[in-house]
């Protein structure tokens, strides 16, 4: 039992409710959000360590033991998403600050991001499968409102596509659940781990399990990511990087915990079809990639080729693979903050969005330049920044398990990932300028320091990634062995 | 430690140049930086005795452990060749540089790049580790980039750049992959390590897929047929980073991770075969590509390409010595490594100083093109000179260095015919044919290179500018190359026995005496040999062959422009971005219905098909209780209800005939004896119900949509199968009991929670954290509604964003 578990959830919502009725006072709004989710960071630390030396700990809700209560658990896995997704939206909003304007700032926007957080935070510690649908609820809720605040025209568009296609997802999530019930009768991760494989995962089991890649899938845009490039297109800059880095992850992040937790027993039928679908995810979100011309374009369908690229990993299996795949989570929630980041400001100094019509874009913001250079050679995985590691030691696991045509494409896909933020490097950065000196657009000196901020993260955590591997390897350990996940939960009486 | 500090210094240097370059701005930048590969070419030079004593230096620092990844630095003969060529080479190219680049240029991003690239570059032959090797491997393909693009207000620069990066990147991916083959079968990452347990790699089924993959890294970087189409590009170039990466160093890290992984691979067919075979070809097709250049420096390219083809055709016949473990009859095939080292040294000293040479031409007369040059041996005797013995080196003629090398590639291959091995005796012969033919080509552009631009009538109005003798400056670096290249003819063996010998034992790690794989190297054998006849036969062929280019030029258009690799590549490109672009617009075409339909065929497709295939079905109604009449009715009725809604011709139908669902379901909450939940349904019901009718008073009437028949009929069967998936598996659920629910427990909830109503003791304390957050899920949509209404985009807001 350790009540700060529970905090990366209830003090955003706190803040959030309370800032709704501050929302004339801009300052105080900006601070006190800042100030929560640094919070919220620091707690993650304090977790972190906390589990190193303790094990899984867990938080059975007004004392209701396991399974019968809600309760939150807190592994490795689980709080480093927690961690990086604060710190990732500690980030955003310090970009948000100087470039979302007072008109949304007025509108409840830092709330909605609080609210937004608190649901992306409480989806990763629950270990209750229903409070995990209502933990999605909250985060998607949010996402709602962030996706049209604003209320321009195409906003309105894309957000009905994005709530309509959302909204069945939950029906299916529920449908899901129901399935769940009816044949396990119970709702705790454990409890549902420990009774398929008491049952030893049966055809209808993994049925109810594939019913559940179905919603997740959806979610995380793994295969069913129709809903992606449109809905990220066209919120503010600040937002779309937020969703870029945190709602796919979500849905990544519950496949994981479904697959490797709850119905691992059958990997030949769900980890094949995962496969299948990752490779697919891969080769569609690089044919988006590759064809894009406009930056908007690029950079949406390169979220999707990483959700195949993590998805391999799962779709591998092996505790490598895991290791990967958390490094890759983590640097992909950096990396893709950042390129909405820097591609959104590229919109705001140019006005453009096609990448031929802007051009020599170094010439007048160098630093810029050369943070988007680093950032595009992260997310092609060039050593030694943070997409390496994670590359490395996916494609470990696709080795060990012979998943030949896995590894192909996603090594593959670096390569398309390179081709494609090249065209905007070359073009947009590189070449004679169109702009003067003079009336050259300044980029904000916040929006600056959140790019610089984000690129310290992407080379520390690529040099360092020596720092995190006691933790990954921590969380990677408790996927790929259940039993430990299991017995925090049941079987032990803190 | 000195070793390490090799790799680290030239990085550190890169981060001091904005410093020095804002403080010194009188002084050209190239003076700062060419103290550090002086520096270290001076450092390193003093190991040379040791290394060749068979000394070896490593140094273990730690960098990812948990992973296997450490950054172990490993000075041996094979690493020693390839620093002293980066370093040497390195201080003569930022030497040249000085006087080539002007202070106008951004001259602190050229030498920072250039000494990212040193450093990454002495990281890749210095590495043991093949993730840091794999990290400085990507590095300088990065740098390069750079380096090509450094001219960036160019179009062609960019696009050399952007091929250059594509195309090694690509490789180097390929490479990773290989790498982590070895270490999946081996279990590390150290290359000393994996050739100290040979047997292991070598009985593992990833042995071959991952020499394949190696040597695709290998031949991508080295610019081998036919990926060497990014090399010509890169000439755009300034010509100080063609001359150092693009010829000396860089191109030869292919070359070096071949010769480096020949005690891994080396001794297998498909090695043999590759690394020759593909050596072969590209020797062969660069030298015949390289006559039909005008640029002399595209030219300089093609016999890159070529010269480098050789080399790694070399070190893959050297591999059959192998085959068969050490003998005194496969030493003899080590002799190929060995020129192939030899080469490797005269290469880089003879492209360099006529990158050089190109370099001076192109500076002080303002063109590259044959086409426009001639006549320039009077007025820049200096640089004749220099190109005279470059070019003469480079067709192997005496008394230069490449004449030694040559003749050993010619030994080479006419030893490999008599090698019982790989089938050789059949088809071996075509490596003699093929080297003496492109020996002709090799020959014929040398001579271009002389004739076109230093003899004929000179054309004062075709150049940019008046044509006169370089500057001191410029001269000294391709002096000091071109010393080399009489220097090491004439001494060939004191290299042979402090460099290259060295080197020899770290590629035949497992063959006891280094002695026996030294040759003695002599440019007159005593007797007229079958390579020296070679030789003459290049001479005179050539000869012939040059007084009558213009009548056989006209084989080069044999080719159609469009069949050209560098065509094939853009089409693949283009229209690979093509057929990407169409079938992502086809079904990503912004239509919801269209999403939908994917979805749920998946949805369908899944479940219901894996539901047939498991036999997951099953259905068992004995135990389920009567159906009353009653509840028959009221299933009519919803059914009744479901289908009307489909064939509804207006909102108001609509909302209506869904309410009549939804109440009905509140009657069978009625029916099964749930009171509180009947309550609820009917209280949403109604006012959802409400809301509805008010909101679509505000809405346009309900226009019949025109569908064609087919689309109907798939919509139709779409949705059957949906809510027939969803009920078969429904169904299927209903029959599992092998558990004991959970809500058991909370059938005590007057003891448990002091309730008696279960579900208000779930709502309110089981599971009230549920609760607490649903009612934020309310707060929310409450919040968001309200901001919806207020925040309009204003009419005439530049909706820039969202163009």
């Amino acid at each position: 039992m350790n009540n700060i578990i529970v905090l990366p959830l209830i003090v955003p919502i706190i803040t959030a409710t309370l800032l709704v009725f501050l929302n004339n006072n801009i300052k105080l709004q900006r601070i006190v959000s800042l100030i929560t989710m640094i919070f919220v960071a620091c707690i993650s630390v304090v977790l972190l360590q906390l589990i190193q030396t303790e094990g899984i700990l867990r938080l059975d809700f007004s004392g209701w033991m396991p399974p019968f209560g809600i309760l939150f658990v807190a592994d490795s896995f689980s709080v480093l998403l927690v961690l990086t997704a604060s710190i990732v939206t500690a980030v955003c909003l310090i970009y948000a600050f100087s470039t979302i304007g007072e008109r949304h700032e007025k509108m409840y926007f830092y709330p909605f991001v609080l609210f937004l957080i608190a649901g992306v935070n409480g989806s990763f510690l629950t270990g209750d499968i229903f409070n995990l649908f209502v933990c999605f609820e909250v985060m998607l809720l949010a996402s709602y409102v962030l996706i049209a605040l604003g209320g321009g025209k195409m906003q309105l568009r894309e957000s009905i596509k994005y709530v309509l296609i959302n909204v069945v997802a939950s029906w299916m999530f529920l449908v899901a659940l129901a399935y769940l019930y009816g044949t396990l009768k119970t709702l705790n991760m454990a409890h549902i781990a420990q009774r398929v494989a008491e049952a030893g995962q049966d055809p209808l089991l993994t049925v109810v399990s594939l019913t559940f890649l179905v919603v997740f899938g959806l979610k995380a845009g793994l295969l069913l990511f129709f809903w992606l490039p449109g809905s990220y297109s066209v919120p503010p800059t600040a937002v779309q990087a937020l969703f870029a880095a945190l709602l796919t992850k979500v849905g990544m992040y519950a496949l994981f915990r479904t697959f490797m937790l709850m119905f691992p027993l059958q990997p030949e039928i769900t980890h094949t079809i995962i496969g299948v679908m990752a490779g697919a995810t891969i080769i569609a979100g690089c044919m988006g990639a590759f064809a894009g011309r406009d930056v908007r374009t690029i950079a949406t369908y390169n979220v999707i080729i990483s959700v195949g690229f993590i998805l391999v990993a799962l779709a591998v299996g092996t505790e490598d693979a895991m290791a990967g795949a958390v490094y890759y989570l983590v640097h992909d929630m950096l990396g893709k903050a950042l390129l909405f980041l820097l591609i959104g400001t590229m919109i705001l100094v140019t006005g453009e969005v096609v990448v031929k019509n802007m051009n020599g874009l170094i010439r007048i913001y160098p630093l810029f330049g050369w943070i988007f250079f680093i950032m595009m050679c992260a997310l092609v995985g060039i050593p030694p920044l943070s997409g390496f590691i994670g590359k490395v030691l996916i494609g470990q696991g696709a080795i060990e398990t012979e998943s030949y045509v896995l590894l192909a494409l996603a090594f593959g896909s670096s390569i398309i990932v390179m081709y494609s933020l090249l065209r905007i490097f070359l073009a947009s950065f590189f070449g004679e300028t169109s702009i003067n000196e003079e009336d050259k657009m300044p980029i904000p000196r916040g929006a600056m320091a959140s790019f610089i901020i984000l690129a310290i993260f992407i080379i520390g955590l690529g040099v360092g990634a020596e720092g995190l591997a006691v933790y990954v390897n921590d969380a990677a350990y408790t996927l790929s062995n259940p039993s430990v996940y299991i017995d925090a939960i049941l079987n032990t009486n803190k | 430690m000195i070793v390490t500090l090799s790799i680290v210094l030239p990085f550190i240097a890169a981060a001091l140049i904005p410093f020095i370059y804002r403080y010194f701005k009188n002084i050209h930048l190239g003076w700062f930086v060419l103290v550090v590969p002086v520096v270290l070419f001076s450092f390193l030079a003093t190991y040379i005795p040791r290394v060749a004593n068979g000394e070896v230096f490593v140094k273990t620092f730690e960098w990812i452990p948990s992973f296997g990844i450490n950054i172990t630095t490993y000075l041996d003969g094979l690493s020693m060749i390839f620093s002293l060529l980066i370093t040497g080479v390195g201080s003569l190219v930022i030497l040249y540089s000085i006087f080539y680049l002007s202070t106008k240029e951004s001259l602190h991003h050229f030498y920072c790049y250039l000494l990212l690239f040193m450093g990454a570059m002495l990281g890749v032959v210095l590495s043991d580790n093949l993730m840091v090797l794999y990290v400085f491997w990507e590095l300088t393909s990065v740098s390069s980039f750079l380096l090509i693009a450094f001219w960036h207000h160019r179009k062609a620069s960019r696009a050399g750049a952007r091929k250059a990066m594509t195309i090694t990147v690509s490789g180097g991916v390929a490479m990773l992959a290989g790498f982590l083959m070895l270490y999946v079968a081996s279990g590390t990452f150290s290359i000393r390590e994996i050739v100290a347990n040979l047997e292991v790699v070598q009985s593992s089924v990833y042995f071959v897929p991952a020499m394949c993959l190696v040597l695709l890294g290998a031949f991508t970087k080295s610019a081998q047929f036919p990926f060497h189409i990014w090399l010509p590009d890169a000439m755009e170039a300034p010509t100080p980073v063609s001359a150092y990466l693009h010829s000396a160093t860089m191109v030869k890290a292919g070359i070096y991770l071949v010769a480096r992984t020949t005690p891994i691979f080396g001794g297998h067919e498909v090695w043999f075969w590759a690394v020759s075979g593909v050596g072969l070809l590209t020797l062969f097709w660069g030298s015949f590509n390289a006559v039909k250049q005008f640029d002399l420096k595209a030219l300089l390219a093609y016999s890159t390409i070529s010269q480098l083809g050789l080399i790694m055709c070399l070190f893959g016949l050297g591999s059959a010595a192998l085959h068969s473990g050490y003998s005194t009859e496969s030493v003899i095939y080590t002799q190929a490594t060995f020129a192939a080292l030899f080469h490797l040294i005269n290469h880089s000293t003879f492209k360099g100083a006529l990158f050089m040479m190109v370099g001076i031409v192109d500076h002080e007369v303002g063109t590259r093109d044959i086409r426009r040059l001639g006549g320039l041996m009077s007025l820049m005797p200096f640089t004749f000179t220099i190109a005279v013995i470059g070019s003469a080196s480079m067709a192997g003629l005496p008394p230069f260095n490449g004449f030694l090398s040559k003749e050993m590639f010619f030994t080479a291959t006419l030893k490999i015919t008599e090698l019982d091995l790989f089938s050789l005796n059949s088809i071996g012969v075509l490596f003699p044919i093929i080297a003496w033919v492109a020996s002709i080509f090799t020959f014929i552009y040398c001579v271009i290179i002389v004739m076109r631009t230093f003899f004929g009538k000179i054309q004062p109005d075709r150049l940019e500018k008046p044509p006169h003798e370089a500057p001191f400056g410029m001269l000294i670096s391709p002096y000091i190359l071109v010393a080399f290249v009489v220097g090491i003819f004439i001494f060939p063996n004191v290299l042979g026995h402090y460099i290259l010998s060295p080197a020899m034992a770290s590629i035949y790690p497992m063959f006891p005496s280094v002695e026996d794989m030294t040759p003695h190297i002599a440019a007159w054998h005593g007797h007229i040999n079958p390579e020296l006849i070679m030789t003459a036969g290049v001479i005179i062929i050539g000869v012939l062959l040059y007084r009558v280019l213009k009548k056989w030029r006209p084989i080069y258009q044999l080719i159609p422009p469009s069949f050209t690799l560098n065509a094939l590549y853009e089409r693949v490109i283009t229209s690979g971005e093509d057929v990407s672009g169409r079938v992502t617009n086809r079904y990503m075409n912004g239509n919801l219905t269209y999403y939908f339909v994917y979805i749920y065929v998946f949805f369908v497709a899944l479940l219901a098909g894996y539901m047939i295939y498991a036999d997951a079905f099953s259905w068992d109604p004995s135990k389920d209780s009567v159906i009353e009449p009653y509840e028959l009715v009221l299933v009519f009725v919803m059914i009744m209800a479901a289908v009307a809604i489909i064939f509804a011709k207006q909102r108001i139908t609509v909302v209506l005939l869904n309410g009549v669902l939804g109440y009905s379901v509140a009657f069978f909450f009625v029916v099964f004896r749930a009171p509180d939940l009947a309550l609820t349904q009917l209280v949403v019901e109604s006012v959802t119900t409400a809301l509805f009718l008010l909101s679509f008073k505000y809405l346009p009437k309900l226009k019949n949509e025109y569908l064609p028949k087919s689309w109907r009929f798939a919509k139709v069967t779409i949705s059957i199968a949906v809510g027939a998936t969803v009920t078969l598996i429904g169904l299927a659920v209903m029959n599992y009991d092998r558990f004991e629910p959970i809500s058991k427990y909370f059938e005590d909830s007057y003891n448990l929670a002091g309730g008696q109503n279960i579900v208000n003791t779930i709502l309110g304390d089981f599971r009230a954290f549920d609760t607490m957050l649903e009612v934020v899920v309310l707060f929310i949509a409450g919040l968001g509604i309200y901001t919806l209404i207020k925040l309009k985009a204003k009419k005439g807001d530049a909706d820039v964003e969202s163009k």
